[in-house]
């Protein structure tokens, strides 16, 4: 540990704050403000249309965890050093940014971004586990039509913690793990433009984690992760984690993005001009930008769910003079663009593996750049599609209509960009590479079937039923996590210094890939049958439908086992990584491994793009 | 890609800094706008459903009708909160003359209108002559003051910061921090601006 | 010099479609649009079963028609992509010499894509808003009749105007006779879903909402709660029987006054 010339108050504080203060800190606030709470806090009123105390005690003891842990790791000591004015020295930045601490950096408020990573990284491994469990027990439960031995409350409770967790999952496993790592090597930078920020930023997902795992003790999420008022204003104390959960990680996501932006508006390598700037690079931004303007509303969404459970104020309350439909709306000017924010860095990765699999140029690097810009944009108008059944607006169907379908347009555009570069390359066959294949087929599908619910007609039939639950598995998880894992194999090198294993990886692809599309082909038929999502019972007709959908589960529970162990196997003792083993020309390959602090001893000046990769024209 | 290195002072220039931060706080603040827009948008939608005529509820017989309440107060905190970024603006202006006595005071005045604002909005908070039961109206008027609140407390402290640091010197080479704090006043402004403008309407 | 022509170079000799490999392409595409339009299409319209409305046929019909219009161009990416694979391939821990040539753009081809995908965009479009007209307009059949339709967890109610206190909860309907239903929901947010007719609108509590259908095919449907409503959602189900005119009329006279006022929904035509 490093040690401080004049060793001063302030400076011991930091060096001693760690993972485990966090959560005693937290512990202890929680069970302070509970007792508290519980002591204090007046009985309901007669005159109280609702019983709130209980969601009054849950939700502050919450929050107490919440501060506690914050301060606990060490978050609040830059702002008040700040106020204080005795900004943080070199040498104490130093110690942040993890000089010198070896493997206890990893359970620290650390500054470096490649710390940051791989925390990232763990934390969606660990996200993905927890959430694949739970869609096992959901498969589990539908492989015969009685479903019967999880009682509907607890299965109504996994839908939606599976829901919500795999959706938080999809959203960090690009932009958090690689978005962290890799990127700001491959733009040819030391670091993030704010260290401090991006510490932030996965610390919060940790004190976010808890509400999630707390909410599960005190009556579960049965709600479906989206929540929907008045449903959720009569869930039981549980909804109140999912509350704290999703202002938490709205928090994370905004302060990301942020962070990610300006690092990447800013902190280019010199020469690295936006028409030579990675295509991934854009892919991260479009991404994070997205989620800017998008999670403050889900944020405010969630903030008057638990005033009106807390309080008893009435946004949802129809009784009072609330309504179902503000909820819908703000749930879904959110909920389309985070489709986005999820898919496009994960196709974005793939766009920028393929030259490299292929030794050619990425064919149309503008129409990559205009796709992704255009999905962005217009991703933004598009939330209403969602709510076609809802009534709350026939006369917008038509508009929104329009909207969702020119989305197709870009949508192609990623498409082009991704068979252009196929045609006519050199392929060599690694994992990254047959994923190119898989997303192109997954994504195919997805997009199709998403033409299909865009349509008002099809959708009066489609929405609500399993069809939809497929078709956004297709998109988030045969294109998205499809994209996240190929992005896994390709920075493995750089991000541990060993070379996965080869025959593991291209076993686990092969299974999980054909379990994936067994299992949502069946979800597909049942749907069009006429199955309704969220059910834990179903009639008769949808038995074989569902048993193939079941089957295909567990052969994707079989690849996925198979991929965690050969990532942790050879993490601990794999063959050492050479320092670009793909032989690939972005920045990041430039650097040895392990990556040193800061990267670069001197930044480099970029003079051409990262894809001149082919014979020239004689 | 094909490199050249240069030698690069680890050392940034505080221009590049400070507009790397600027940029970072302007994003940070796209969020917050985007949170400040929802609520209105939640105020203009309760208020044009007005479900079961709830939005301001009638008289019952253990209730008196809700009315709305004069916006008086709300422009009251916007016109302190004005005053408090003027006062800041006028530090700045002090500060890129060289001035730091004006930036010293413009910033005690800001963090003092601050303070005042703060309590002024937990005044009006806690005066409400009704319940969070009371109507979607009364619900909105909550969720408007309560953000407003928040920004104030924030205001506070940021403030408290911009002026401590300014009375022991920091400021005398580089004041980008300075440029920073405008930003977020001009915002806090703005967005109190609007929680008023919605309350109009009622 | 003439004679020492590098392989790019006579790659690019001679026209376009004469090429191997966009020939190649050409053959696969017609061979996957094919095969993918007829099974996808077999796929949707074997689960999608037998329709019980002409707006459920309109439902099959427009799938199948978005599945064929689409299979080209999946058909063209299946191709192209397969045409990839079948090139030389290499395998090793080492990469494979370099493409033979380093294009990294084509304006044609690019042109073409986008011009193709809006148009088949536009063509979604118009096929969509036709639909969608035909279904609005349903809802103003004036020789319609009203039901008034109410979630609550977990079961549906039926009233039905016009009767006098008639409350059912299982769903009667004459056949080929247009239906109104007027729904909502008394505690949280439902939605009304007649499987087999292919109509869907959600029961918000505090509001009503429309939807119309005209069942064509005597028989036993099902409705299903399409909405996630907490703790038996899944059993909120029931049937659909749909009669003769006749058999309707009867069944609505044996009816008891269940005295319970049947509510008027806003924006109800009666």
């Amino acid at each position: 540990m490093t040690t401080f010339a004049t060793k001063n108050e302030k400076k011991a504080l930091i060096e001693r704050l760690n993972v485990f203060t966090a959560f005693a800190l937290g512990t202890i606030a929680a069970i302070v403000v509970w007792r508290l709470s519980l002591a204090f806090l007046p009985a309901d009123s007669e005159s109280a249309p609702l019983f709130t105390r209980e969601d009054k005690i849950t939700l502050l003891s919450m929050i107490a965890w919440f501060i506690g842990f914050m301060t606990g790791i060490g978050a609040l000591i830059a702002p008040f050093r700040w106020v204080q004015g005795k900004d943080l020295t070199h040498e104490e930045n130093m110690f942040y940014a993890g000089k010198d601490l070896g493997i206890k950096r990893y359970f620290r408020y650390t500054t470096d971004h490649k710390v940051v990573g791989i925390q990232y990284l763990v934390i969606t491994m660990v996200i993905f586990g927890i959430g694949g469990i739970l869609a096992m027990l959901i498969r589990t439960n539908l492989g015969t039509p009685e479903g019967g031995w999880i009682h509907p409350q607890a299965y109504n409770s996994i839908v939606g913690t599976h829901g919500i967790i795999m959706i938080v999952g999809t959203i960090i496993m690009v932009t958090g793990p690689f978005g962290n790592y890799i990127m700001p090597i491959m733009i040819g930078a030391r670091d993030m433009a704010f260290p401090r920020l991006n510490a932030l930023s996965f610390w919060l997902i940790v004190a976010a984690a808890i509400p999630l795992i707390w909410a599960q003790f005190i009556g579960g999420i049965s709600t479906g992760w989206s929540a929907y008022n008045p449903l959720a204003g009569q869930a039981p104390l549980g909804m109140n984690g999912y509350i704290m959960f999703i202002c938490i990680f709205a928090i994370s996501t905004m302060v990301a993005g942020a962070n990610i932006t300006t690092t990447v508006v800013r902190m280019r390598a010199r020469g690295m001009t936006w028409n030579r700037t990675p295509i991934f690079i854009y892919g991260v931004v479009a991404s994070v930008a997205l989620a800017l303007p998008a999670f403050p509303v889900f944020f405010l969404s969630q903030v008057m769910s638990g005033m009106d459970r807390a309080l008893g104020t009435s946004f949802y309350n129809t009784a009072l003079g609330g309504s179902g439909w503000l909820y819908e709306n703000l749930f879904w000017i959110m909920g389309h663009p985070e489709v986005y924010v999820i898919l496009i860095p994960a196709v974005a990765a793939l766009m920028e593996m393929a030259p490299v699999f292929t030794r050619r140029p990425l064919f149309s690097f503008n129409v990559a750049v205009m796709g992704i810009a255009g999905i962005s944009g217009l991703s933004v108008l598009v939330w209403a599609h969602h709510m076609y059944m809802s009534g709350w607006a026939p006369l917008l169907s038509a508009p929104f209509m329009l909207t969702t379908e020119l989305i197709s347009i870009p949508t192609g555009m990623l498409f082009l960009v991704l068979v252009g570069t196929l045609w006519r390359g050199r392929l060599w066959m690694t994992v990254p590479t047959l994923s190119i294949f898989a997303l192109l087929w997954n994504f195919m599908i997805g997009g199709i079937t998403g033409i299909y619910l865009s349509d008002v007609p099809a959708d009066a039939f489609l929405h609500g039923s399993m069809f939809v639950t497929a078709h956004f598995h297709y998109t988030l998880m045969g294109a998205g996590l499809t994209g996240a894992i190929a992005a896994l194999i390709y920075w493995f090198p750089k991000m541990t210094g060993k070379m996965i294993n080869k025959r593991l990886s291209w076993i686990a692809f092969w299974l999980t890939q054909i379990g994936f599309n067994v299992a949502f082909m069946g979800m597909f038929f049942v749907g069009l049958q006429g199955q309704p999502r969220r059910v834990e019972a179903y009639a008769e007709i949808f038995n074989k439908g569902n048993l193939i959908t079941t089957i295909g589960a567990y052969t994707i529970m079989i690849g996925m086992l198979i991929l965690l162990y050969a990532v942790i196997d050879s993490w601990r003792s794999g063959v050492n990584a050479p320092m670009n083993p793909w032989q690939a020309k972005t920045l990041e390959w430039t650097v040895a491994n392990p990556v040193p602090l800061e990267n670069f001893e001197v930044l480099p000046i970029v003079t051409s793009d990262a894809y001149g990769y082919g014979k020239a024209k004689s | 890609m094909s490199l050249d290195t240069h030698a690069n002072p680890h050392h940034e220039h505080p221009d590049v800094v400070g507009s790397r931060n600027r940029l970072g706080v302007i994003l940070i603040l796209v969020a917050d706008i985007a949170f400040a827009l929802s609520v209105l948008f939640v105020f203009f939608y309760l208020k044009g459903q007005n479900v079961n005529d709830m939005w301001l509820p009638k008289a019952t017989e253990d209730t008196p009708a809700i009315v709305p309440l004069s916006s008086m107060s709300s422009w009251n905190v916007t016109a302190i909160a004005a005053f408090g970024l003027i006062a800041h603006q006028f530090g700045l202006r002090g500060v890129r003359a060289a001035n730091q006595t004006q930036l010293k005071l413009g910033g005690l005045v800001a963090l003092i209108a601050a303070v005042v604002a703060t309590v002024y909005q937990n005044m009006q908070i806690a005066n409400a002559p009704f319940t969070f039961y009371s109507g979607a109206y009364a619900s909105c008027y909550y969720l408007i003051t309560i953000l407003n609140m928040v920004h104030l407390i924030l205001t506070v402290f940021i403030a408290l910061g911009n002026w401590n640091r300014s009375r022991l010197g920091i400021y005398a080479h580089d004041h980008w921090h300075v440029d920073i704090v405008n930003v977020w006043w001009v915002w806090m402004t703005v967005s109190s601006l609007l929680g008023a403008f919605a309350l109009s309407f009622a | 010099m003439s004679d020492l022509r590098s392989p790019e170079q006579d790659y690019f000799k001679g026209k376009w479609w004469k090429r191997k490999d966009v020939k190649q392409v050409i053959v696969l595409w017609i061979v996957f649009t094919a095969m993918i339009g007829y099974f996808s299409s077999k796929f949707q319209v074997i689960a999608m079963g037998n329709p019980a409305s002409e707006t459920m046929e309109n439902v099959i019909n427009l799938i199948t028609l978005f599945t064929w219009a689409s299979s080209p161009v999946a058909g063209f990416v299946a191709a192209l992509a397969i045409q990839a694979l079948s090139q030389r391939r290499h395998h090793g821990d080492n990469p494979p010499p370099e493409a033979e040539h380093s294009i990294s753009d084509s304006p044609r081809a690019t042109a073409t894509w986008l011009v193709i995908s809006a148009l088949l965009c536009l063509f979604a479009l118009i096929v969509g808003l036709i639909a969608l007209q035909k279904d609005d307009q349903a809802l103003l059949d004036r020789n319609a009749i009203h039901v008034n339709v109410t979630g609550q967890q977990w079961a549906w109610n039926y009233d039905y105007p016009g009767s006098t206190g008639v409350r059912s909860n299982v769903l009667h309907l004459p056949v080929d006779q247009p239906v109104v239903f007027h729904v909502t929901s008394k505690d949280v947010k439902h939605s009304f879903w007649v499987v087999q007719m292919g109509v869907k609108i959600d029961a918000n509590p505090g509001y009503v909402t429309q939807t119309a259908v005209t069942p064509n095919k005597i028989g036993t449907f099902d409705i299903r709660c399409a909405e996630l409503c907490g703790l038996l959602h899944a059993y909120m189900q029931n049937k659909v029987i749909v009669e003769s005119k006749a058999d309707y009329e009867k069944w609505l006279a044996s009816q008891p006054d269940t005295g319970h006022t049947t509510w008027t929904p806003e924006g109800a035509i009666e």
